[in-house]
Parts: C-alpha cells; structure tokens; sequence
C-alpha cells in the first residue's frame, strides 16, 4: 500500500509545533487579558497619531517654501535618511557582493575556491542588521554611517546568496561553450554570466533596495541613522501617538516603494512570461483596471 | 603539408564507467579534412565531440589534438565548439556573442578591452553570416536559424583549428543552408581547418563530409568515404 506522506507529516509537524509551544509557554491565562489590553492602548497612547512629526522643526529654522515646510520636519529628514541609507548600502552591496558570488558559485568553480567565499557570505548574513548597526555604533559612533556600514555588510551576505543560487542555476550550455573556446574566468564571468544573469541580478538589486528601506527604520533604534533614531527617541518619552505616526510614515513609504519595485523588476523577467503592469496599477488596483468605470477605459482608449 | 589534427586511441566515452556509450579503438584525423559522425539517437555523437573538446573526460583510452594529450582544456582559441542548443548569451546582443568567439582566437585572456580589431573580426563574421542588420539585437529575439547563424558566425570569428559541430545545420531554409555550407566549407578550406560534424541526416552529412564515421550500438563502423553513406543502414 501507498503511504501518503503529506497526511502524516502535516499534522505530524502542527502537533509537534504545538506540543514545542506548550513547553515554551507557561501560562496560558495571560492570552485572555491581551485583547483588552491592546483596546485600552490604543485608545488611550495610540490613537489618533500625532502629525505634529510633519511639521517643521522649531530649530535650525525652516528656510524651504511654505507649501513645502514638511521638508524640514523629523518625518521627512527621518525618511530622506532611511532611504539614503538603503540605497548606498544597495548599491555598495551589489558592488561587493557580486564578484564574491561569481566566486561563490559551484559552477564556475571548485569547490576549494567557492567554500571560503561561501564562508564570508554566510557570516555577513548570519548575524541580523541591527546586530551589525549596534556593532557599527561601537566601532564608528552614533549615526548614518554606522548603518550604511551595517545595511552594506548585511546585503552582501543576502544579495550575495540569492546571486550565486540564481548563477548556480543558469543554463550550463553557455559556460560549455565558453570553456570549449577556452575564455578565461573573467571573461566568462563578464562575457557569459552576468550578462545572462542580468535580469535576475537587476531584480534582486531592486528587491535588496526594497528590503533595506523596510530594515532602515528598525536599525535607527539602536543609533545607526534614520527614521528608526525618532521613533526610538519619542518611545523613550512614552510619546506612542507620534509612533504611531512614524509607524504609519513607514507603511505608506514601504508599499510605494514595494509597487515600485515589482514594477521595475517586472521589466526584468524573460520577455512573454509575465507582462509589465500598468504604471496606474501603482495607484490604483489591478482589478479595477482589468475591469475599468467608463471613465478608465476612455482614458485609456484615447 | 597534411598532418594530424585529432587522434584517438582506445577511446571509451560515456557518462559512467558502468555503462559505456561507444568504444573507439582508433581514429586519425587529419588537418584540413571535414568528418561527419552518424547514427542513431543516443549512441554518443554528442559525447564524442564533447570528450574531443575535453568538456567530457573519457572513461578510457586518450584523445589527443595535433600531437598532444590534453589533461584539462586544450589551448585558448584551438577548438570551436557549436553545441547542439548553441550555447549563445541569449540576453546580450549578436555583437556581444560573436565577439567572445573573437577575444577567445584573436587576444590573450588578460586584454580585457575589446580592441577595434576584435570588433572589425566580429562584423566581419556576423556579416558573412547575412546577419549585419541584427548586430545589437538579443539574441532572444531571433529565429532558430538566425540564432543557429550567430552560433557559426562566432566560431568563424574564433578562427579556431578545429571546428566540432553538433547538428549546425538544422533548423535552415534551403537558401541559408547553402550558405552556411558555402561559408563553413570555404572558411576550413582557406584556413586548412577540421570540421567535425555530428549529423543524422545522412544525406547532408553526405554533402559536406570528406569521410564519414558511423557509431552503432556502441561501436565504431570504420570510416567510409561519403559517397557510400547513403548505403548505410
């Protein structure tokens, strides 16, 4: 008879992961106040977020035009930072990361020379970016630079990963080929692999961005820069409504840019599998333009 | 002067010693002349060309090029390899694919500009090939043909002493197909080059080989000159 497996092992793992919890756990009775306690929160410290956040600094004084005076408030200067922060370390990461996963990969070479770069990638990822922010505060101070440090040494173990698992899976034809013709490494490397592997190599740059923007606000707690250093500061004075409205900042920036993101990297998959969306989807929902008001479909006609 | 470009001695190929695909106890080639390997599907035509290009090692016996057994890979630029899918950059351009062949037969690995002189050796080959108005274009976004001319037009540019060809002539027109002949054809017979063909069509194998060598359930049928192929079974 045929055992069907996935029966077995599916609850097999629910209990397992139940029975592990019961051991971790041990009182029960504190999830029966939770749901209360989180009413009384929110009414009381939450709700309604504080926007004062957008409002311009008493000091330095503002000097930016007055429909534009949200430039000067610890909301955007906050915001500005995290996402500086996120592109430089983006950027740096891909810089360092990639020949590292060139290097990395089975593929392309043996194993005593991928090991160690395996090693290297391991360990810059092993450790979270906040550890390496409060690690980076220690060594460099307080500031933006201790977390471009700790973001770029952090994307180089992530993006470094995805790189050579992406190059580990191309196609080994056209290596064959290159090694027939007797191309160098570097060259099959310049020639061969990143020109292959550019789109995926492109989309997870993008996708490193997107992640290090959402990573930005939480190193900025421990001092590492961004918006995280008011969120930290407003916690410490108990001041939850202005959190809140950090928190909400945060959302709001982290979906555009994740829109923005699937929309850049749809342009780099291979042709005909999945087709660009609409620059409108980013604003408004993919089903009301495949099924457009009137209005749209005009618009869209004409 | 006419010598010996590939010779073969005792040759077993195969993926694993437990089931070898063809035994070769002896095989010369020499300079200059155009080989067609025949047969059936998955009798090791591909793995033979592949274990010429030391891309496979042989389970047995020894494969050596003008006179020397190499271990690991034979000299930059010496073999120019057309694999059966062609093993082109689908995402760079025509240009791109052709001038790798170039660097590989014309620079040293460490010239890592590309001089004017790889850049004219590439046209010049896209342009043999009729491809001239498709230099910048992907390769993704051409025909099988045109995509199976980029992989020749590249070999040519390498310029390469020997030239393994698995099934370089399928997927073409008549009219292209007589070209791609003409230009392959001319270009070993200016250069005194080897063009090692696998092919299953025996009667095209026929219109281009000097000699022909049949694999059949593992073993190799002596060669046979190409006008009696076609009595071949």
């Amino acid at each position: 008879m045929r055992v069907n497996w996935p029966s077995i092992a599916i609850p097999a793992l629910i209990f397992l992961s139940i029975w592990l919890m019961d051991g971790l756990v041990d009182d029960w009775g504190r999830l029966s106040g939770g749901g209360q306690n989180l009413v009384i929160f929110f009414r009381e410290s939450l709700w309604p977020p504080d926007w004062r956040v957008l409002e311009p600094q008493a000091y330095p004084v503002c000097t930016a035009y007055p429909l534009f005076d949200f430039t000067c408030s610890t909301a955007w200067i906050g915001i500005t930072e995290t996402i500086k922060i996120a592109f430089i370390s983006t950027v740096f990461g891909v810089m360092i990361s990639l020949p590292i996963s060139i290097l990395a990969s089975r593929n392309l070479n043996p194993n005593p020379i991928t090991f160690p770069f395996r090693f290297i990638l391991a360990a810059c990822r092993s450790l979270p970016s906040i550890i390496w922010a409060i690690f980076f505060v220690i060594l460099v101070g307080f500031g933006p630079l201790s977390g471009i440090l700790a973001m770029t040494i952090y994307t180089v173990g992530y993006l470094g990963k995805l790189q050579y698992e992406s190059i580990e899976g191309m196609s080994n034809i056209p290596l064959e080929s290159a090694d027939s013709m007797g191309l160098s490494g570097v060259e099959k490397a310049i020639g061969v692999v990143i020109p292959e592997q550019a789109n995926n190599l492109i989309s997870q740059a993008v996708f490193m961005f997107e992640y290090n923007v959402r990573h930005g606000t939480v190193i900025g707690i421990v001092g590492a820069g961004g918006i995280g250093y008011y969120i930290n500061l407003y916690l410490k004075f108990l001041q939850y409504d202005k959190v809140v409205a950090y928190l909400i900042i945060i959302f709001v920036v982290v979906v555009v840019i994740d829109f923005i993101s699937i929309y850049v990297r749809s342009y780099f998959n291979e042709e005909g599998d999945i087709a660009p969306p609409k620059w409108l989807s980013v604003i408004i929902p993919n089903w009301i333009l495949e099924y457009p008001p009137i209005f749209i479909s005009n618009r869209r006609q004409s | 002067m006419e010598s010996e470009a590939v010779k073969i001695e005792d040759l077993t190929i195969g993926y694993s010693k437990g089931s070898p695909l063809a035994e070769i106890p002896s095989l010369r080639i020499s300079t200059g002349e155009i080989i067609a390997i025949t047969g059936p599907s998955g009798v090791g035509k591909t793995t033979l060309i592949r274990t010429i290009a030391a891309l496979v090692r042989p389970l047995s016996g020894s494969v050596s090029l003008f006179g020397q057994t190499f271990g690991a890979r034979p000299p930059r630029g010496s073999i120019g390899y057309i694999p059966q899918r062609l093993g082109l950059v689908r995402h760079a351009s025509v240009l791109h694919n052709v001038k790798m062949g170039a660097r590989a037969g014309n620079c040293g690995p460490y010239a890592l500009l590309a001089s004017t002189k790889i850049r004219d050796i590439s046209l010049d080959a896209i342009d043999r090939m009729g491809l001239s108005d498709k230099i910048y274009e992907p390769v993704r976004r051409l025909s099988g043909g045109q995509q199976r001319r980029v992989a020749i037009a590249r070999t040519i540019a390498q310029s390469p002493k020997i030239i393994l060809a698995d099934e370089f002539l399928s997927e073409l027109d008549e009219k292209t197909l007589e070209m791609v002949k003409s230009e392959v054809v001319g270009f070993v017979r200016k250069e005194d080059a080897t063009l090692i063909v696998v092919e299953h069509d025996v009667s095209r194998a026929k219109s281009i080989a000097d000699r022909m060598l049949v694999i059949d359930d593992g073993r190799v049928n002596p060669f046979i000159s190409s006008t009696m192929a076609l009595e071949v079974p």
